[in-house]
């Protein structure tokens, strides 16, 4: 188990640092590089030769990257003229919010998805399970702005019980003390992801079904109901830990959405508002630590799963 | 002898079974998926729509009309209405709907090409540059593509080849994993190695073996990545990065109609949402069809 | 006395995507108190769904038509679905035919084993587990209470049916229900496993329904047989009025195609011509009949139904003589084995193989030994046979000699060319010469290929003649391969496993080939299409002068085909003979217990016990020193920890202590 957890984090730690070498270059493909993008376009040709100087963007690239990284390691990543504040500082404030949305809705997604998975599986190709594949297709289907409309038209507008805008909240504490405002971001961004996951989980009891073992567990004499608790669920449901992970990326770029939508306060919009001014040391930063949020995201799924699932433990423990 | 196969029966002989031609089979299959035929009529229908449509019912498309702003639908020459800067809602449907479609199907087949190619080399080569372009693959994938579509659309201006591009060049990283774990299953199959034993190359395992039983699974992907794309596109014009006007897509107009929620003008807002949601759910249902036609066919028995 | 168990007319149909199956029609079996019923059939029989009726367990849509299942007299298929399954948990007991997916991957055994107990008679999770542990006792696994709380991956396969026997016996059944308990498993692990449920019959009084395509491990197994042929039963008497007397012709084709059966030594086996029906098709008369030699117009348009008190039939034109008994016929001529004077055609020397084992990253585990310097001459002309149980490395001495592997170390000569030494060119010119023939033709062919494009593939590799020479060439092969021409436009999945077995077949021939490499080529066959495969592959090596290694883990199949036979045991070759010789005077403890281990289609032929082998198969990443097979043999002594050679004359064998000096 050691050993898995050595060379999965040796992994992940290579996946960080490609991801600081993509962003690096795309920094330097920008007309004019870091400079014309810290200062903006109205500086002045001395100016921009003056900041280059300054932080070392004349040298070589290869020097440049390892002070880049050096920078990172001190936790700076850069200054936002716009925002008057440090990079770090405007992420860490907008961090936290962005993971408790994400956290909510995945948690909300996982309670739905299950059950519904489940019960397509038992009931395939019946109706419950057309029903629900045509609806989960249906809200994959639809931009997810569109989605929290429909949602903000329905409960803010037709009957109204929540706001249509989120919690404005400056840190974490004060939006969590508005719960009505976080409601609608969470339905939203968890709707998409119940129609991934119930697939998913669908898929996977199917599976799991059609295993000889099922048919074991029936010749004991065992209920459906037992059949299914006791044997299909656990096996079917241990790939859905990986899920969580190899899903993270979607699920923060359907948060970028349903930011801007509801005006959230977190990464996404922060990135967002970021893009139309051309913020670039926001813009790189957040994508740096969304990067790394992701790469740890997936990690731990991992991890998770070959703590939970016996044939993985042992097999890792076995080799350790 | 095994017992699953009894429950099968036997096959039918050689020499009962008409000859079907492997055209016919898969169109067979494709049709008995209801919902991938409901998805081709919905392509179908929506594609010829946007693209035959605007020679019959022409407007103007360019010059805005400052004295016919939201009018309503039902209004003598615009069934569908006018948005805020006097363009026939219906006549910038249709348009929008070509770039939606066009930006989807470029975007989608060139995220196809270019993942199928960088999977193939990686799958076939294995060893240390397999592991090298997987972790480019990884890198790349841990950054959420919307994040990457938004940041490269602040660098260059977006026109509609440019975010044809953009899309492509970050969506292959799917088909790219796709394909890499597809080639390196079908190198191992039997009849590869059955090949190698009569004194086959590689070059001849590739082109007879791989790439005719892993084309069926990128065809399958490619829907998909078109009905994604789609979608891409609205969120970047949702998020004020799309094309810039005159040009229209159904994404652009949704999030157009999103600002007029509020003033009651629903024909700039349902019409394109319903339209964005049909062309996706249409390549998803084809996907579909077509996975079951390229799986029924290896189905044995 | 009432029988246990007894089916009246019971139908079963399984729908399809094409069309319903109705894999029973009219089974009438019983099954009494503490006997066992042998039931045995081809694939499609219905064999299996007889057994998964009885149990209820049916796949999705399956469903019993018509007819009753008593069981102590109630009728099965009326009570209501708690009583059932009551009945399933604690009366009867079922064991499934492939042990490594029969149980919960993710659930210790112990779990599993007490599960019964648990939900049926409410036994308190202690008490549970110490009956579990019990009963996995009493199934011969070592230390039962670790083994309780481990999972079933690191179990082997043998241990794994233990596991499930253990299981089905948990609450005491009446019924015990093997649905080819072994036909996953080695011989040597198969012969205990049937002893054990032997044994356990007697101890728990039970009755036991034995299902198997196999007539060996009927006729030392079962008391009575029934056996099934699309859908029905034909035949049913007891065993050893059944092997003495067959009446049914289908019975009677079926012991004369297996390999080894008496009146055919050296000479063709009885094929059954043709394929079974299919059973989604309406059928009128004898569903055997248009395989029959005997069959005349009124078995094709009367059903017969099952007639006969002790010994039932259902045929028009029974079988009158009783059976032959096997005699030790004199060897055909014309298959006296090829002069020693001519050179080989295929040398081995020395040959090793190890592997990388699979560790994790960037870590070395111990290197796998597969085949642990193994020598031998196939002449021309000659057929020789490697047989093995899983794991001891056949199939890759098969994989090296064609070239799909490169050997550690050692030579392979071919024609007197050592392909080590060959350039790029004349390698590939070599596989003109040597051809692999595949188990599972199936997965040998390419699924999106037609035949035509199949049979040309080789040709055009080795770019053998035009278009027109080439077309010309398939036809050839379909002819001696005995399929019609119009297979050409059709794909692999359209054919059944002995057609593709004959596709292969001609596929391997198509570069006029002077050896060709058969890995386990009838293995996956029943045994009427085998019997057409075997007679095939003879008939063709008589006209064409071919060579064959034939790898096989049926000794008998082995025998049947080989002149000279080796005998593989964990990457060793531990004996080296004229085939009759190997076969009727082992002198490797290893060959005689795996020819003990063979049940024989001879009823009455008590199973002889001189060597017997314990234990497990060692682990090939660290096998034992000097003699591999020391740490399982009856006879090792402190000398087998040096390695014997393998010496004497004709015959030779790698053992300190053979149980027969050499002629």
């Amino acid at each position: 188990m050691a050993r898995y957890l050595i060379t999965r984090l040796g992994q992940a730690l290579i996946i960080v640092v490609l991801v600081t070498m993509i962003t690096f270059v795309i920094l330097h493909l920008l007309p004019g590089g870091a400079a014309r993008a810290t200062l903006g376009k109205d500086a002045t040709l001395a100016q921009l030769a003056a900041f280059d100087h300054e932080m070392g963007y004349d040298r070589p690239w290869i020097q440049q990257y390892v002070m880049f990284i050096g920078r990172l390691l001190r936790g700076d990543l850069g200054y936002s003229f716009q925002l008057n504040q440090s990079v770090a500082e405007a992420i860490g404030q907008r961090l936290p919010k962005t993971m408790v949305l994400s956290l909510f809705s995945t948690m909300l997604a996982v309670v739905v998805a299950i059950p519904l998975g489940v019960v397509q599986a038992m009931r395939r190709n019946r109706w419950p399970d057309y029903t629900i594949t045509t609806l989960s297709l249906l809200a994959y289907a639809t931009p997810i702005f569109f989605m929290g409309l429909m949602m903000i038209i329905l409960f803010s507008q037709v009957w109204p019980i929540l706001p249509p805008e989120a919690s404005q909240g400056f840190t974490l504490g004060e939006v969590l003390a508005d719960p009505a405002g976080l409601v609608l971001p969470t339905i939203t961004l968890a709707i998409v992801t119940v129609a991934v996951y119930s697939r998913y989980v669908r898929s996977s009891m199917v599976d799991n079904l059609n295993e000889n073992y099922v048919r074991t567990a029936r010749s004991k004499g065992l209920s459906e109901a037992r059949v299914v608790a006791r044997h299909t669920l656990r096996n079917g449901l241990f790939p859905v830990i990986t899920l969580l992970g190899m899903y993270l990326p979607a699920l923060f770029s359907g948060a970028l959405v349903v930011e801007a939508l509801f005006n959230y306060p977190g990464m996404g919009q922060l990135f967002w508002q970021a893009a139309l001014k051309r913020d670039f040391p926001i813009l790189f930063g957040v994508t740096l630590i969304i990067a790394v949020a992701t790469v740890l995201g997936a990690l731990l799924a991992d991890l998770l799963y070959a703590a939970v699932d016996p044939r993985v433990r042992l097999r890792t423990a076995a080799r350790s | 002898m095994t017992a699953p196969a009894e429950a099968a029966g036997t096959p039918v002989p050689a020499d009962e079974a008409p000859v079907r031609g492997q055209w016919r089979q898969a169109l067979t299959v494709f049709a008995e998926n209801r919902l991938a035929l409901v998805g081709l009529v919905i392509f179908v229908v929506l594609g010829g729509l946007c693209f035959l449509g605007p020679l019959f019912y022409r407007t103007d498309q360019v010059h805005t009309d400052l004295a016919s702003v939201y009018l309503a639908p039902g209004t003598p020459g615009h069934p569908l209405g006018t948005d805020g800067v006097g363009y026939d809602q219906l006549g910038r449907l249709l348009l929008g709907g070509q770039t939606s479609i066009v930006v989807g199907l470029a975007a989608g087949v060139l995220a196809t090409v270019v993942g199928t190619i960088w999977g193939a080399i990686a799958g076939f080569t294995s060893g240390w540059v397999d592991a090298a372009m997987m972790r480019v693959v990884d890198a790349m994938m841990s950054i959420p593509s919307l994040f990457l579509f938004m940041l490269m659309a602040t660098i260059v201006t977006p026109t509609v080849p440019m975010l044809v591009l953009i899309i492509g060049a970050f969506a292959w990283l799917g088909p790219a994993r796709l394909v890499r774990g597809e080639a390196l299953t079908l190198r191992s199959r039997e009849y590869v190695q059955a090949m190698r034993s009569m004194g086959g190359t590689g070059g001849r395992a590739v082109r007879r073996h791989i790439i005719p039983n892993a084309i069926g699974t990128v065809i399958v992907n490619a829907t998909f990545q078109v009905a994604d794309a789609i979608l891409y596109v609205a969120y970047l014009s949702f998020l004020g990065l799309g094309v810039p006007p005159p040009a229209a897509n159904w994404g652009g107009m949704l999030s157009d109609g999103l600002a007029n929620t509020y003033s009651g003008y629903w024909w700039l807002l349902y019409p394109p949402g319903i339209a964005i949601i049909l062309i996706v759910l249409a390549f998803n249902f084809i996907g579909d069809g077509l996975r079951d036609v390229f799986e029924v066919r290896l189905r044995r028995r | 006395m009432t029988p246990l168990l007894r089916l009246r007319d019971v139908s079963t149909d399984i729908p399809l995507r094409q069309g319903v199956v109705h894999a029973l029609d009219h089974v009438n079996l019983e099954v009494r108190q503490g006997e066992t019923l042998g039931i045995v059939g081809e694939s499609g029989s219905g064999k299996t769904m007889t057994a998964l009726s009885i149990m209820g367990l049916l796949p999705s849509g399956g469903h019993v038509v018509g007819g009753e299942i008593l069981f102590e007299g109630r009728d099965l298929l009326s009570l209501p679905p708690a009583e059932m399954r009551r009945i399933r948990g604690v009366e009867m007991g079922m064991v499934f035919q492939d042990p490594l997916t029969s149980l919960n991957p993710t659930m210790r055994i112990g779990a599993q084993v007490a599960e019964p107990l648990r939900v049926h008679q409410g036994v308190g999770k202690a008490q549970a587990r110490e009956r579990a542990i019990e009963i996995l006792r009493r199934v011969g696994m070592p230390r039962p209470d670790k083994i309780a709380d481990a999972y079933p991956h690191q179990l082997s396969g043998g241990m794994r049916q233990r596991v499930v026997i253990a299981m089905a016996l948990v609450c005491s059944p009446r019924l015990l229900i093997a649905d080819e308990p072994t036909t996953a498993l080695d011989v040597t692990t198969q012969r205990q496993i049937l002893e054990l449920i032997d044994d356990l019959r007697e101890e728990f009084q039970m009755a036991v329904v034995l299902v198997t395509h196999d007539l060996g491990v009927i006729a030392s197994r079962a008391d009575r047989v029934a056996v099934m042929y699309a859908g029905r039963v034909v035949e049913a008497a007891t065993t050893a009025e059944l092997f003495r007397q067959p009446r049914h012709r289908y019975t009677e084709a079926l012991m004369e195609s297996l390999p080894g059966a008496a009146g055919h030594e050296g000479g063709a086996l009885y094929s059954i011509p043709g394929l079974p029906p299919d059973l989604s098709r309406p059928m009128t008369g004898c569903r055997f009949a248009p395989r029959c030699r005997f069959a005349t117009e009124e078995c094709r348009t009367t059903d017969v139904t099952l007639s006969g008190d002790e010994h039932q039939h259902a045929c028009l034109h029974p079988v009158l003589q009783p059976r032959a008994r096997a005699e030790v016929a004199a060897p055909v001529p014309g298959r006296a084995g090829p002069q020693d004077e001519v050179a080989p055609i295929l040398s081995v020397r020395e040959l090793v193989k190890n592997y990388d084992g699979t560790g994790s990253l960037g870590r070395k585990a111990p290197q796998v030994s597969a085949v642990a310097g193994v020598g031998f001459d196939v002449r021309p002309g000659e057929t020789f046979g490697l047989v093995g149980e899983s794991g001891c490395g056949k199939s890759t001495v098969g994989r090296l000699i064609v070239g799909l592997e490169e050997p550690t170390s050692g030579q392979i000569v071919v024609d007197g060319a050592d392909i080590a030494t060959l350039d790029r060119r004349a390698r590939r010119r070599m596989h003109r010469r040597v051809q692999l023939m595949f188990q599972d033709s199936y997965a040998a062919m390419n699924p999106r290929m037609r035949i035509d494009s199949i049979l040309s593939e080789p040709l055009e590799i080795q770019q053998a003649g035009d278009r027109a020479g080439r077309r010309s060439r398939i036809g050839t092969l379909l002819d001696q391969v005995g399929l019609p021409r119009r297979v050409l436009d059709r794909y692999p999945h359209e054919f059944s496993g002995g057609q593709l077995q004959r596709i292969g077949l001609a596929r391997s021939l198509a570069l006029e080939p002077r050896l060709i490499v058969c890995d386990e080529p009838v293995s996956a066959l029943d045994v009427s299409i085998q019997a057409q495969v075997l007679n095939l592959m003879r008939d063709l090596q008589r006209e064409l002068g071919l060579s064959y290694v034939f790898i096989s883990h049926d000794l008998s199949v082995v025998d049947y085909m080989s002149d000279r036979i080796g005998v593989m045991y964990l990457g060793k070759l531990v004996e080296v003979g004229p085939a009759r010789d190997v076969v009727r005077a082992a002198r490797h403890p290893y060959t005689q217990a795996l020819i003990e281990a063979v049940p024989s289609a001879e009823p009455g032929v008590a199973p002889r016990e001189s060597v017997a082998i314990k234990g497990e198969l060692p682990s090939a990443q660290n096998p034992p020193t000097g003699c591999r097979f020391r740490t399982r043999c009856p006879l090792a002594q402190e000398i087998c920890e040096t390695e014997p050679p393998l010496a004497g004359g004709a015959h030779q064998v790698a053992c300190h202590f053979p149980l027969r000096t050499a002629d």
